[in-house]
């Protein structure tokens, strides 16, 4: 199931919500949870709600008999083959048709290639399911006892699709107790708006505009391939952080805190903090599980670096372009590295955000392009001398001027300036506050007309 | 005092709930009590129905994922809620290009630089144009060649503004399709093969421009390959064939209403001149508007409003005008094996027809039609097609004493022995230029050798 369906917002829902309210105490409010949870999965997964709930048993199994072992050879052997058998689901159902299809071109082989389709949310509850035994391996969290409790740890629907990557620590107390006040409540459901509203009146309708200026890569102006790059960046933005803002405000509607995803990411200044603001839950799991992996010897600092953007790229898919997306990330990481923080901040700051919006845009036209051969011309194109902005690119930005407009300045933190002025000034505090249901009210319905008017378009990040 | 401040922030909490599960909850009983829609008009289609129930169903997840859909696509005043994003929320978007009413909006990709358009001298008096060669056919079946002067297309002038969706200009109210360009060797050499394989049987090329190549406002030309040329160019390289000059007596007529503004079809007037181009070229008799009766759908809002949701089209909605001939013709629908005859009216009834419905002549395109007249003059023609020729039918009627429709794409015979089975004296390969040279052209080849 997605969240931007009408089916979603105005059925699975409400019933959702009314179910959990009514029900008391934690114990019950849980049970309703996983209930919808599997629902939820099984909606669109019929059948592979199965490897979800073996991946959740095996992780679970491999937690208990952690915290029995205690810190000995045991638990590591157990936590590597928890490790080995969720790396290797992922391998399988993600990756081996990739794998088959290079090792066939590699050596001119005609081995079987299999058709698998990608079960949904595998990379983000894989990936929960391996914190959760690193963490257990590392005793800094405590083994779940309930196999119902670890359930709703990974199946929990608002993350389960496409993430956040939520740390099993982060919800590890609010599992067994938490209460969702009134603000909680208030707070979450205008979170879960602003999602639905970036996701819908945003990022669908910028989609058409980065398909129009790439779709035609081959016949398309220098500008055309640096401004279609640039929407597709700004609609992957309002499309993955509007998911995260439904996934945490659902949490926190059911009294979970989740951290945050993104924070302004184009407000960075290089590379570097581009990440550190960028998809947060994916860059913390690499940094804090992978980084240090004693595999590099005294290089492990670079070696870790190149290996973690390795991951990262191919993470996001089965494809080469993801993997020289990855690369090209650690790449300008290397060398802000090696440039050193101190002497990165003596450089102007206009250069350093046109430097970092570059590599960006660039790095979006990576992302863009699964064939390698339109992705050699977009190259091309963004260097192209010949004709820099054609008829087609004006009015095509003509047409959407308004809604790239828009776009830009929602990219930047207004909603966070204004709760600021809210703190500041009890005027801006009452007419914010008075305002606000209001606004509430008319962007979910605004979104759901616009809903009605297009063919659904699901997550971008359902597919990693 | 800061007890005062959480208060009041817990009121406005409660109040901002309130109105958002109000919302919820209202919109829970929108979705499930009012009676749900059925058809999508603008779209032309059924919308999704109740999925059935069944353990295959549910294990590949159609069933689920069917509730899911019939939910969304049959919101309950959805043609309502569309046209009002259509025309209020749409546009917000930003601006027409190059002028507030009559500016463009662009809809997918254009091709801009794909090829270069030659050079077109805007001119606003016809003049004439040497070395175009007309190909005549006597009653008795013989082909001879002509060459004389044909006036070229006026330029149409530059429009002030537009829009651009689904390779769709929309300009002066009027959605123009962005050709591509394409095959136009490959087109030639089928047409010519079935030629060779058909030997004495008289096989004619009618391939028609879309909107977009007559209707193009100078300064928005850039964006598509230039269909004229193309069309030269097929009539250059068919050997045997002939090709018929549509573009030339449709450019003659472009201030009529011969093509749809809101549709990627031409309109039946323009399917009545090329009609008649064709019927000259095969020395074949031809009855004027006169022996038709004439009928009417307003608010006819058809494809290209489908496609782009341009409040430019909702708003303006056309008067759509066919013919219905007054002679006494026969009508056989067969399924695409040429089985199963079924009796069927030429027309769909009025009242059958959706508001959108291009399709008023035979109601589809997946079916072969066979048309028996009273002409008694022993021709037989079997038409290849694409969507745009079933307009042509009703004009064929006085001409031909039996037409034979086939869909090229809807087609499961071998093309040549289903030609000689009818005994076929003509055919005429009558499709828009996207057909002919583009992914179509292969449903064209394919069926040589079925």
């Amino acid at each position: 199931m997605v969240f931007s369906r009408l089916f979603f917002i105005y059925i699975f829902l409400p019933l959702c919500l009314s179910a959990y309210f009514i029900a008391r105490g934690t114990n019950a409010k849980n049970n309703v949870l996983i209930f919808f949870s599997l629902v939820f999965y099984a909606w669109g997964e019929p059948v592979y709600i199965f490897l979800m709930l073996f991946s959740a048993a095996v992780n679970y199994l491999a937690g208990r008999l952690i915290g029995r072992f205690g810190d000995s050879g045991k638990s590591r052997l157990t936590a590597g083959i928890a490790i080995f058998t969720d790396i290797a689901l992922l391998g399988v159902f993600k990756y081996s048709g990739f794998i088959m299809e290079n090792i066939n071109s590699l050596f001119s082989a005609s081995l079987p290639v299999p058709d698998i389709r990608l079960p949904i949310g595998i990379s983000f509850y894989t990936f929960q399911t391996i914190s959760y035994v690193v963490d257990c391996l590392w005793e800094t969290v405590t083994p779940q006892k309930s196999f119902r409790k670890f359930l709703l740890y990974i199946s929990l629907f608002p993350q389960l699709v496409a993430g956040p990557i939520v740390r099993y620590s982060t919800i590890e107390k609010e599992i067994e107790q938490r209460h969702s006040s009134v603000t909680d409540i208030s707070y979450g459901l205008n979170r879960v708006i602003l999602g639905l509203a970036k996701k819908v009146i945003i990022a669908d309708q910028l989609s058409t505009v980065a398909d129009s200026l790439l779709g035609g890569i081959e016949n398309a102006t220098a500008a055309a391939a640096w401004a279609g790059a640039a929407v597709y960046a700004l609609q992957i933005y309002f499309d993955f952080s509007g998911y995260s803002d439904i996934a945490i405000g659902l949490g926190r509607v059911f009294g979970f805190h989740f951290d945050e995803n993104f924070r302004h990411p184009f407000m960075c200044k290089d590379i570097t903090e581009f990440w550190q603001r960028w998809h947060i839950s994916l860059g913390t799991f690499f940094r804090d599980y992978l980084l240090y992996v004693p595999i590099f010897g005294k290089r492990r600092k670079y070696g870790g670096l190149f290996l973690v953007w390795l991951c990262t790229g191919i993470w996001h898919g089965a494809s080469w372009n993801f993997v020289i997306w990855g690369l090209y990330y650690g790449l300008f990481i290397f060398i802000e590295t090696l440039i050193g923080k101190k002497r990165m901040k003596r450089i102007p700051l206009v250069i350093r955000h046109i430097y970092s919006k570059a590599v960006i845009i660039v790095g979006f036209g990576i992302f863009y392009f699964e064939d390698l051969g339109k992705l050699g011309t977009f190259f091309r194109k963004l260097f192209s001398t010949g004709h820099l902005i054609g008829l087609q690119d004006k009015i095509l930005l003509m047409n959407n001027l308004y809604l790239l407009i828009l776009a830009v300045i929602l990219s930047f933190p207004i909603i966070s300036g204004i709760q600021k002025l809210s703190g500041r000034f009890c005027t801006v505090r009452t007419v914010s506050s008075l305002t606000l249901p209001f606004v509430s009210a008319a962007l979910l319905l605004l979104s759901s007309v616009m809903l009605v008017d297009q063919t659904s378009h699901p997550f971008l990040y359902f597919r990693f | 005092m800061s007890n005062e401040k959480n208060k009041t922030a817990k009121l406005f909490a409660v109040i901002n709930m309130i109105t958002v599960m109000a919302v919820l909850l209202g919109g829970a009983a929108y979705m499930l009590i009012l009676p749900h829609e059925t058809v999508a008009e603008d779209e032309n289609r059924k919308l999704a129905s109740f999925p059935d129930f069944s353990a295959e169903n549910y294990i590949d997840g159609s069933f689920t994922g069917g509730i899911a859909d019939y939910f969304d696509d049959t919101v309950p005043m959805r043609g309502d809620i569309k046209r009002f994003i259509a025309s209020d929320i749409s546009p917000l978007r930003g601006r027409k290009y190059g002028g507030d009413e009559d500016g463009a909006e662009l809809y997918g990709i254009a091709f801009e630089h794909k090829k270069t358009a030659p050079t077109i001298v805007t001119t606003t008096a016809a003049v004439t144009q040497p070395d175009v060669t007309h190909t005549t056919v006597s009653s008795s079946g013989s082909v001879s060649t002509t060459t004389t002067s044909v006036p070229v297309q006026v330029e149409e002038p530059a429009a002030e503004g537009g829009e651009i969706n689904s390779n769709i200009l929309v300009v002066n109210k009027r959605g123009l399709p962005l050709y591509p360009g394409g095959d136009v060797q490959g087109y030639a050499d089928t047409i010519n093969e079935y030629k060779q394989k058909l030997g004495n049987v008289n096989v004619w090329s009618m391939v028609v421009p879309t909107a977009g190549g007559l209707y193009m406002p100078s300064n928005y030309k850039s964006l598509a390959v230039d269909e004229k040329n193309d069309l030269d160019e097929i009539a250059k390289s068919l050997k045997g064939a002939v090709a018929v000059d549509a573009f030339t007596v449709l450019a003659e007529h472009k201030s009529e209403e011969i093509y749809a503004r809101t549709d990627h079809h031409w309109l039946a007037l323009g399917a009545y001149y090329a009609s008649k181009a064709f019927t000259e070229a095969a020395g074949l008799p031809f009855k004027d508007l006169s022996s038709y009766e004439e009928l009417h759908l307003h608010d006819y809002l058809g494809t290209f409003y489908g496609y782009t949701q341009s409040a430019s089209l909702l708003n303006n909605p056309e008067e759509f005008v066919y013919y219905r001939p007054k002679n006494d013709v026969t009508v056989t629908q067969y399924d695409t094996a040429f089985r199963d005859p079924l009796d069927v009216a030429l027309l769909v009834p009025s009242g059958n027809m959706t508001p959108s419905g291009y399709y008023y002549v035979f109601g589809m395109d997946d079916r072969i039609a066979h048309v028996h007249t009273n002409t008694g003059n022993g021709r037989k023609l079997v038409i290849f097609k694409d969507s745009y020729g079933n307009a042509l039918l009703p004009f064929l009627t006085y001409s031909f004493e039996d037409i034979y429709l086939c869909d090229m794409r809807y087609f499961d015979l071998n093309a040549i022995s289903f030609i000689k089975q009818v005994k076929a004296t003509d055919v005429l390969f009558s499709m828009c230029t996207f057909s002919a040279t583009g992914p179509n052209l292969s449903c064209l080849k394919a069926n040589l050798y079925k």
